[in-house]
């Protein structure tokens, strides 16, 4: 397993160990107060709430020890909170005997308790660390049944709620001591070989998990190399066909001249393909990414200048407006921008002549949301889900628009991803089209420590 | 009329370019590989060299424009340089022309160039 993501999970099974023990404290004096109070039974109610105040205060030192492991980073770290789990499972059977005992000893229900702590053991700890949680539990409630069978220490009767005392009943005593060592050790196996079997699903998961990006990766930088390849011949056929259909060597009768230009056009939309799939394969490939702080209200102006003719071509109403108070943002400036750019000229090229096409910039307070609204053809319903996939285009913009690589999308959500932002469409089908992207104001920092 | 260097690996792409040049009356000599380019333009001290990033290895673009640029007598022959967004570098050059200690030339256009492109670009670094 991935040392990090081991660390993670180590620390969340702490943490949900320290919780349990805020649960049990409240169940602890709640338990007390009603049997004393309304069942009337005799119980030694200052000392039980004593040992609820001392759960209270290790419990505090416990999630004290493990913030600030976890915020120095200690490079032991996972061997530093197994033994924290270890030994606060350790505390807490030996404050549970100590409880037992000044509420009727073995006697009270309550000795099944013990069946919650070797059952957390059995998830939390390795085989060989819960059947010794078991055996310390069958030691401490045996020791506390030994004592007081000899009358060593005192026993505290549960008058009320026990009718006979058994404390003195050897017989009694070995036999539910056998029965609860017996069930002890049967709840261990029994919980540990479904959490062994659980584990090591899970790291198979895991390892599938791994072997997939890693093919992924291996597919990418195919695609990468193959596209290069394509990309040089292409450019030395596009140069050529343009030599000759713009007659430099030559005149060209008219079918001639037609022939040449239809190869152009093609080699102009595949060299556009080809560019665009490169630049998606390579941002894929490339973990690294330039990042500055730039003020995204010019950023915005310039995207919906360099567009603004383009719409003006099919007369449609180009608007924006901008809120955030925060107008600085630290991201790839120039990756942005040109998402922006595409985008527009997505939602203007699907949109009818005389729609509209507007761009608002929203502020929310972590993020700043970027929605981009048209009232063009939309995307039917059934097809919403798939418009982030590569190459994947809607069946009616296949039919409106013959061009298109389908990769627009796939490299916006490659972009927005990158600066740890969600993108989302809605889309009514013949109404418009709404997407919607956030970007952090912290760009990705805040996200990643949060990922811990 | 104008000396240029065109010095690329791909003997198609050279062809067409050098087509083009010639047919606005450009003088036109070209080169497929570094230590060639840098030969012919220690010989002909052209008035503009347009190189392709990627000659037979994906530096040897860059270091011939580099090494120009460091060269007294050669370093105001100025430099286009023909790139693709996504090349091997996985850089975006765009970004990067202002740097001129990064990478010392003075343009850059995509692959596949469009010829009126090329001949407005060259026009503008020849006056």
């Amino acid at each position: 397993m991935n040392p990090l993501a081991h660390n993670a999970k180590l620390v969340k099974q702490a943490y949900w160990l320290i919780r349990l023990r805020w649960a049990a404290v409240v169940g602890v004096c709640f338990t007390v107060f009603m049997a004393n109070r309304l069942l009337d039974i005799n119980v030694q109610v200052v000392r039980l709430y004593c040992i609820a105040a001392v759960l209270v205060c290790y419990n505090w030192v416990f999630l004290v020890l493990v913030n600030r492991a976890v915020r120095n980073k200690r490079s032991d770290l996972a061997g530093f909170i197994n033994k924290i789990v270890n030994l606060q499972i350790s505390v807490d059977l030996i404050v549970l005997t100590i409880m037992l005992h000044f509420s009727g000893g073995v006697e009270n229900p309550c000795v099944i308790f013990f069946i919650f702590h070797m059952v957390i053991s059995s998830i939390l700890l390795s085989t060989k660390e819960s059947y010794l949680q078991a055996t310390l539990a069958v030691g401490l409630i045996t020791l506390l049944a030994l004592l007081e069978y000899k009358n060593l220490i005192p026993h505290y009767c549960l008058v009320g709620f026990i009718m006979r005392d058994l404390h003195g009943d050897g017989l009694h005593i070995a036999g539910g001591l056998f029965i609860f060592a017996m069930t002890l050790y049967m709840i261990v196996y029994m919980t540990g070989t479904v959490a062994t079997q659980l584990r090591k699903q899970e790291d198979a998961f895991r390892q599938a998990n791994i072997q997939l990006e890693q093919k992924d990766r291996l597919k990418d930088e195919y695609v990468s190399r193959v596209t290069h390849d394509i990309k040089g011949h292409l450019a030395a056929i596009h140069s050529c066909l343009e030599v000759v259909d713009s007659r430099m060597v030559g005149p060209l009768n008219e079918k001639q001249q037609e022939f040449v230009q239809r190869a152009y056009a093609r080699t102009c939309k595949l060299a556009d393909f080809v560019r665009t799939l490169l630049k998606l394969t390579q941002m894929r490939l490339n973990d690294k990414f330039d990042r500055e702080v730039f003020v995204l209200s010019e950023m915005i102006d310039s995207a919906v200048a360099s567009v603004k003719t383009r719409a003006g071509d099919k007369s449609i109403t180009l608007s924006h407006s901008f809120e955030p108070m925060v107008d600085k943002i630290y991201g790839n400036h120039f990756s942005i921008e040109e998402m922006v750019v595409n985008l527009l000229l997505n939602a203007i090229k699907y949109t009818p002549e005389h729609g509209t096409v507007t761009l608002n910039v929203i502020d929310q307070q972590e993020d700043i949301l970027i929605e981009i609204v048209d009232t063009g053809i939309g995307i039917p319903e059934s097809e919403l889900e798939f418009v982030f996939d590569e190459f994947y285009r809607a069946s009616n913009a296949r039919k409106s628009e013959c061009d298109g690589t389908g990769l627009g999308l796939s490299i916006a959500k490659q972009i927005v991803q990158r600066h740890c932002g969600k993108i989302s469409v809605e889309s009514k089908l013949g109404q418009g089209t709404r997407l919607a992207f956030t970007l952090p104001k912290g760009g990705c920092a805040k996200t990643a420590t949060h990922s811990l | 009329m104008a000396k240029i260097l065109v010095v690329d690996d791909d003997g198609d792409l050279v062809a067409a370019i050098s087509t083009v040049l010639e047919g606005k009356g450009y003088e036109v000599a070209t080169a497929s590989n570094k230590e060639e380019g840098m030969a012919k333009i220690k010989e002909i001290k052209p008035d503009l060299a347009i190189l392709d990033v990627m000659l037979s290895t994906w530096q040897d673009g860059f270091e011939m424009a580099r090494e120009l640029k460091g060269d007294e007598g050669l370093k105001d022959i100025p430099i286009l340089m023909l790139t693709g967004v996504g090349d091997k570098t996985g850089m975006d050059f765009k970004s990067e022309t202002g740097d001129a200690e990064w990478l010392p030339v003075d343009a850059f256009l995509d692959k596949p160039v469009k010829s009126d492109v090329l001949l407005a670009e060259v026009e503008r670094l020849l006056s």
